[in-house]
């Protein structure tokens, strides 16, 4: 991209936008959608029309990739500023049983427990920022740390045996009901979205994380506060775990402290897959949904054709297929570097198919 | 000895616990079930002595659990299917050199950051193992178990060549030219550049010698039992990053040596039968793990070996 | 550039055509939906059900998450919905968790057995009922205390602190104990189901606890991995092993007189029977209010209300593990 092609500025600006990551990303998951919707739906054999076409499936897909979606929301910000975080999924655990014991071992009504469980996430998104900021350890190792503090003290708080149920049906509703004709849960995906968004691309605040991604020390010399910056951008992961526990409860009908095991895993591939550099200052909000989606769609789409089925084992597949996904992608993200680099003058204008 | 400091204060936490152990619980020191319990966490330092070099190199390698399980199930196939002993030990070696050399071409050879394609390797190798095993046991035929000897040969030999590799690559690793290259790369890859070295090579072959040694732990870990779990070294990953943090060696790269990894393996392999001896109910365990790995860091960050870029992941 | 997509697309083409008439065939479709596919539990399970599938010409699905998980589960149902099975027969994670998926399936026209763990009463037809969680609880307890005379330390080693079926069966072995009060539970370990560190547990266990006496694994991997344990303190004999597990995983240990038992509700007739019930129930054969159950090899079985109860448990030893190759 950094290839200057002497053509004339309309075709450049058309491929400049065809060769943006997430364009192709669109068009891969475009292409990924239409061919689950050809093999995907089938009539079945008591003759209803089922599979990957229909709105339910559709729904159900919306309704599984929620909470995955707001953790790698969660982690756009972390990664844009060069950190990581691993200890969302424990997290995501710790917050659920925070939530069942506020519940139903103290009492609280749910709109308050809620509350409360949203300020423990904050918390403990506090607990890795003061770590990370004040006494400048590596993120990946401080998450390291809280990925099995967290997990740990879900544990210890149920003793592992505490499995909460029976939340009220009102409560259910949020994860397993439909509200203005979509899975309720996704009104909560959809406004995590747009206000991230906002922040990340349309806010000073948002700028900053790619500013000190990208240089922490020029970030710093441009008088920026980093450590608060960086401090805030922890402290809202933790929060939308917590938020991505409650819905995760309210889906299941169930809090158990290995709730969200793993998921980090999943959020961290939505968003490299997305386009943002896990090396920091470059990526964007749009293109980790457009990852979160793609890894969705490949997941339950692969599902749903009748021969994976046949083969049981859809759930390995899609495993193994996300991560060869993430290598290629990967791959193809260094491609033109590697291109420039082999070619030392300005490369010939490619035609557009 | 200032130079050992950081190292000194792990063993030190370490002696503060055998001598609470030795206080509260004496039954800890029995011979027998302390030798087992070392030939169990004999691969798991062959694997923290692999992830060392790694992150000297200011890399990381997570799909080492993932590794060590496929070089494992493939060994225990082919031991199950009759294939001599002293060919299935340079198999395992080979198929995690393999697995490393990928991991090396990616990162190395592409560039690319070496979590994001360790934890894609993580993912893949795991599940593609899933599918072709579902879980199922290997059993082995009788005289692969301590490769032939009795238990007690056997313990030994398996616990004296992991000691052995670990102060032969310790030595290597501050001795020989190509130990220093580690330690240039991780300091600076572009000084390193500069002085003649090529990071690029030095990599791509540390992440080689970190999959065979995964694919040697394997055999070793082969040799100890008559059956071959699938699942056997999920997790490991965590747990040889951790001992390798716990030890010293800073996760920016260029600092730190095996002996601290080899102290900080001991100080977290102790902490699981030290719980059961004191009676402390298991699940405090993960808490437990999780504190002693920030509170190994904290003190890093006291002593000023924090690294240059805080709050970069790498 | 053209003719490898085309080669590729023929051969997906050949696949759906070799496929496909199985999935059009008149054959009935079941699916089985264990709480883990590769605990040895279920692959026993998955035995006894290909015979049953075998015998009756059924085309029989077997799928489940890898570890024990409730959301997994619910995508599974999801799949099977879409391939139209006519049966879906289910060891239920959670309760509630499956229930909805399930009435959805019942919607559509697809019956529901559960086996092993039941889910809600209106989201199901019939439950296999084999083992209690009582059942289970209160025949490993026993099992130990007829090995030690009721007398003695013991230590348990599970899977994870977490996981729902152990819990559910340490709640009944505390019960149990209750009834040998010269018996002491010393620790509760847990194993994160893999046979290395059950070794490790076990191996502390006994240096811990010199007066330990038996340990009890209530997850399959962790059978093996306490044998060999005690195998390797020479301890055979004087520190028993017993557990829940496969005969093929514990046939060596049990022959060197390590392991002295292991105990399966015989899984594998849990299998053969479930599908027989499913079967049954799809053909029309099995209604509600039906008193009894012909299930081919098995003979026939008492149904009580909507419970079909599969007879008593089953303990392996030395005298008749080589009778079973699973």
């Amino acid at each position: 991209m950094s290839v200057a092609t002497p053509t004339s500025p309309a075709p450049r600006a058309w491929l400049a936008l065809l060769r943006r990551h997430e364009t192709i990303l669109l068009l891969v998951l475009v292409a990924e959608w239409l061919f689950f919707y050809w093999a995907g739906t089938s009539t079945n054999r008591r003759g209803v029309v089922v599979g990957f076409g229909t709105l339910d499936r559709q729904f159900d897909i919306l309704r599984h990739t929620c909470e995955i979606g707001l953790l790698a929301l969660a982690l756009t910000p972390v990664i844009l500023t060069a950190g990581i975080d691993l200890s969302v999924g424990s997290l995501l655990g710790l917050c659920a049983i925070v939530f069942g014991g506020l519940w139903r071992d103290v009492g609280l009504s749910i709109p308050l427990a809620m509350a409360l469980t949203l300020t423990c996430g904050a918390a403990a998104g506090g607990l890795n920022a003061v770590l990370i900021t004040a006494l400048r350890l590596p993120p990946l190792i401080v998450t390291l740390g809280t990925f099995s503090l967290f997990r740990g003290l879900a544990e210890a708080i149920t003793r592992g045996a505490v499995t909460y149920t029976d939340f009220p049906t009102g409560f259910l509703a949020l994860g397993q009901e439909r509200a203005l004709g979509l899975p309720t849960q996704a009104w909560v995906f959809a406004f995590a979205a747009v206000a991230v968004w906002l922040l990340v691309h349309r806010t000073t605040l948002g700028r900053s994380f790619r500013a000190i991604g990208f240089s922490p020390e020029g970030a710093r010399y441009a008088g920026l506060p980093v450590n608060r910056r960086l401090a805030f951008v922890y402290i809202l992961a933790g929060f939308i775990a917590a938020v991505a526990a409650v819905i995760y409860t309210a889906r299941l009908g169930q809090a158990k402290a290995d709730a969200g095991l793993g998921y980090e895993l999943f959020a961290i591939t939505a968003v490299v897959l997305g386009g943002t550099s896990i090396f920091g200052g470059a990526g964007s909000v749009h293109g980790t949904l457009l990852g979160v989606a793609a890894i969705a769609v490949l997941k339950n789409g692969l599902a749903s054709l009748p021969i994976v089925i046949r083969l049981n084992a859809a759930e390995e597949l899609s495993g193994v297929l996300t991560g060869a996904l993430l290598l290629v992608a990967l791959t193809a993200s260094v491609i033109p570097r590697i291109v420039s680099r082999l070619r030392p003058r300005p490369a010939p204008p490619v035609s557009v198919p | 000895m200032n130079r050992y400091l950081r190292e000194l204060s792990v063993a030190g936490a370490l002696g503060l616990l055998l001598l609470a152990m030795a206080i509260f619980a004496p039954g800890f020191y029995q011979p027998q079930p302390l030798l087992s319990l070392a030939t169990r966490e004999a691969p798991t330092l062959v694997v923290a002595c692999g992830m060392a070099l790694v992150i000297l190199c200011r890399q990381i390698d997570i799909s080492v659990g993932s590794q060590f399980s496929v070089c494992g199930v493939a060994a225990g196939l082919m031991a199950a299917a009759k294939v001599p002993l002293f060919l299935v030990v340079p198999a395992a070696i080979g198929i995690g050199a393999l697995l490393g050399a990928i991991n090396g071409v990616l990162i190395a050879g592409l560039q690319l950051p070496s979590i994001v394609v360790t934890l894609a390797m993580m993912v893949t190798l795991r599940q593609g193992l899933n599918l072709q095993q579902q879980g199922v046991f290997v059993n082995l035929p009788d005289g692969v178990q301590w490769f032939g000897l009795s238990q007690l040969q056997g313990q030994w030999l398996v616990v004296a060549i992991a000691v052995l590799l670990t102060v032969l690559l310790g030595l290597a690793l501050r001795r020989l030219t190509a130990g220093r290259w580690v330690y240039a790369i991780g300091s600076d890859a572009e000084a390193a550049r500069l002085a003649g070295i090529r990071p690029q090579l030095g990599t791509f072959l540390v992440f080689v010698v970190m999959g065979a040694l995964t694919g040697f732990a394997a055999a070793l870990n082969l040799v100890q039992a008559p059956q071959v779990q699938p699942l056997s070294g999920s997790g490991l990953e965590l747990k040889v990053i951790a001992a390798v943090v716990v030890g010293g060696v800073a996760i920016s790269g260029g600092r730190g040596n095996l002996w601290g990894v080899f102290v900080g393996l001991l100080l977290l392999a102790a902490i699981a039968p030290a719980l059961i001896h004191l009676r402390i109910e298991a699940y405090w365990e993960k808490a437990i793990q999780g504190t002693i790995i920030l509170l190994a860091v904290v003190t890093d960050s006291i002593r000023g070996r924090a690294p240059k870029h805080p709050a970069r992941s790498h | 550039m053209k003719t490898p997509f085309l080669r590729f697309t023929a051969v997906l083409a050949a696949l759906f055509a070799v496929l496909s008439p199985a999935l059009a065939a008149d054959k009935l479709m079941i699916g089985l939906l264990p709480k883990s596919k590769g605990n040895g539990y279920f692959i026993a399970c998955k035995v006894g059900s290909d015979k049953a599938a075998k015998e009756l010409g059924v085309d029989l699905l077997f799928d489940g998450p890898t570890d024990s998980n409730a959301a997994k589960q619910n995508e599974i149902v999801e799949n099977w919905i879409t391939l139209g099975v006519d049966v879906i027969a289910v060891a239920a994670e959670n309760k509630e968790g499956i229930s909805t998926a399930l009435r959805k399936a019942q919607r559509q026209g697809i019956k529901i057995v559960t086996f092993d763990a039941d889910a809600m009463p209106d989201a199901r037809s019939f439950f296999v009922n084999q083992a209690t969680p009582e059942g289970i609880g209160y025949k490993l307890m026993d099992e130990a205390a007829r090995l030690l005379n009721e007398e003695g330390e013991f230590a348990v080693i599970t899977a994870t602190v977490t996981a729902g079926n152990q819990r559910e069966w340490m709640k009944h072995i505390e019960e149990r104990l209750k009834k040998y009060p010269k018996m002491k539970m010393v620790a509760v370990r847990p194993s994160d189901d893999l046979k290395d560190k059950a070794q490790s547990e076990a191996t502390a266990l006994m240096s811990a606890n010199p007066n330990l006496k038996l340990i009890m694994s209530i997850c399959s991997p962790a059978v093996p991995g306490a044998a060999e344990a005690v195998k390797q303190a020479g301890k055979a004999g004087k520190v028993k092993v017993i557990g829940l597990g496969l005969p093929s995983e514990n046939r060596r240990y049990v022959h060197d007189g390590v392991t002295d038992s292991v105990i399966l509700w015989k899984t594998e007739d849990l299998g053969y029977l479930t599908i027989y019930a499913a079967a049954a129930l799809a053909k029309g054969e099995l209604k509600p209010g039906a008193k009894t159950l012909k299930a081919g090899t098995l003979g026939t079985f008492q149904i009580t209300g909507d419970n079909i109860v599969l007879g008593t448990p089953f303990v392996f030893n030395k005298a008749n593990i080589d009778q079973f190759n699973f």
